[in-house]
């Protein structure tokens, strides 16, 4: 069986939602372009078996700083959401849980992975005890420039996209 | 001689017996003759049919005349729940021919307006126009630029995802394709504010995508060369011929993505516009 499921990967400005998607497409790490209408669209196509595969329609949406700006229609038929945040840097996720209802209230029973990026900037200790503290719960913490966690991301989400299909 | 007097016994009692239930038997036998009657009635088809038909008919005509006021609020009422019930299938069915008949309505009601602007024309203007025109260069012109069906998309409103497709010449990736049209469509869509409009064309030198929109999906059709009002206007007849003849058959509901591009090759490969 082959099947396309679009997912749309959104998050605060400079959270490294490109560059996690260029790695993860294309294996390769640079942001050198912009975007004109707000989102940029690219695909991946995961083969599970000779005859199943998932192809990942990635709806990459320009970065801001609220989430309640996020053009609606740019979430429509989604199937699945990556919210990236910037581990490096507490103001991308210091409002998580907010933001996570407001994208709650846009999307309904659509699955959310939560990514915190950038991972080679910090120290893992201090990471974990700082998102404790926040009480943020993540689902993987990645490095686009390392390709840290990076196909592991996209690839269980791909399962779960096909098992429910 | 016993003998004797045992049957002028029987025979006396048969003698009792006609005299007591003389009435009696000739009512068994008048409704044994009845019954033989009804039986024979009933095995001969003839005669059933022209004992039952007149019943029959009448019974016809009266329910014909009582079942607006017996049956017709139930009929009313189940088909207002289907409906509301299966709203987007009875859009979907419903678009193709209504966007028949508007532009029906339309062409016509420019024919005439068409019509009346030419009437209204002087002679002299007329003659004008005529001496003016070089009807063979146009011609020329008008035929090498002539439209051409490049690639036929059909696409998922809300997602964007490409469920079958038709291209003459092999382009970049149509799912890539596909996702950004949705994406300039909702761009445009909600920079108006209008939610009920829809972005209807998009031009670049000499390609034109047309697009129209259904229900649950769209079709968007990339053209080469001169996109005439006329040409427009077939490709509209292709796309709701197309989309009407979709969802009559069980290929739209299951959306078998190998049959639905047969389907497009067939109504949009040789299209002559």
């Amino acid at each position: 069986m082959q099947i396309s499921k679009k997912i749309v990967v959104l998050g605060h400005f400079g959270v490294g939602k490109t560059s996690l998607i260029r790695r993860f497409v294309e294996d390769s790490f640079s942001d050198n372009y912009k975007v004109s209408i707000g989102v940029h669209i690219t695909k991946k196509t995961i083969e599970f078996s000779v005859d199943e595969s998932v192809t990942l329609i990635l709806w990459d949406l320009e970065g801001t700083d609220d989430i309640s700006h996020i053009r609606e229609s740019y979430l429509l038929g989604s199937h699945g959401i990556i919210f990236v945040f910037d581990v490096a840097r507490p103001t991308t996720f210091q409002n998580l849980g907010k933001d996570l209802i407001t994208l709650k209230e846009k999307t309904n029973d659509v699955p959310v992975k939560i990514v915190g990026n950038k991972s080679d900037l910090v120290d893992a200790k201090e990471l974990d005890q700082v998102l404790s503290e926040k009480n943020i719960s993540y689902d993987y913490i990645t490095s686009a420039k390392t390709g840290h966690k990076v196909n592991q991301l996209f690839e269980e989400l791909a399962k779960m996209l096909a098992i429910n299909a | 001689m016993g003998n004797k007097a045992l049957m002028n016994e029987n025979e006396k009692i048969q003698i009792l017996k006609d005299i007591l239930f003389a009435e009696d038997s000739v009512y068994i036998e008048k409704i044994a003759h009845r019954l033989e009657n009804l039986e024979s009635t009933l095995n001969d088809k003839q005669k059933f049919t022209h004992k039952v038909d007149p019943i029959i008919h009448d019974q016809l005509e009266e329910f014909k005349t009582s079942i607006p006021t017996t049956l017709g609020p139930t009929i009313t009422a189940a088909l207002k729940t289907e409906i509301k019930k299966n709203k987007d299938e009875v859009v979907e069915a419903l678009f193709p021919i209504l966007g028949k008949m508007i532009k029906k309505y339309i062409a016509h009601e420019i024919k005439l307006l068409s019509e009346k602007i030419n009437k209204q024309l002087s002679f002299k203007n007329k003659i004008k126009t005529w001496f003016n025109s070089s009807s063979t260069k146009k011609e020329i012109i008008d035929e090498l630029a002539a439209s051409k069906i490049e690639q036929v998309l059909l696409i998922e409103k809300d997602s964007g995802i490409l469920k079958a497709s038709y291209s003459v010449t092999e382009t970049i990736d149509e799912d890539m394709i596909s996702g950004m049209l949705t994406a300039i469509k909702s761009f445009v869509e909600d920079a108006f504010g209008r939610k009920d409009q829809n972005l209807e064309l998009i031009d670049y030198e000499l390609y034109h995508i047309h697009l129209q929109s259904f229900n649950r999906f769209y079709i968007a059709i990339v053209l080469s060369g001169n996109y005439t009002t006329q040409a427009k206007d077939k490709v509209q007849d292709l796309i709701f011929d197309f989309f009407e003849n979709l969802t009559k058959k069980e290929d739209y509901h299951t959306l078998n993505t190998e049959r639905i591009n047969q389907q497009l090759a067939q109504n949009f490969g040789h299209a002559d516009l």
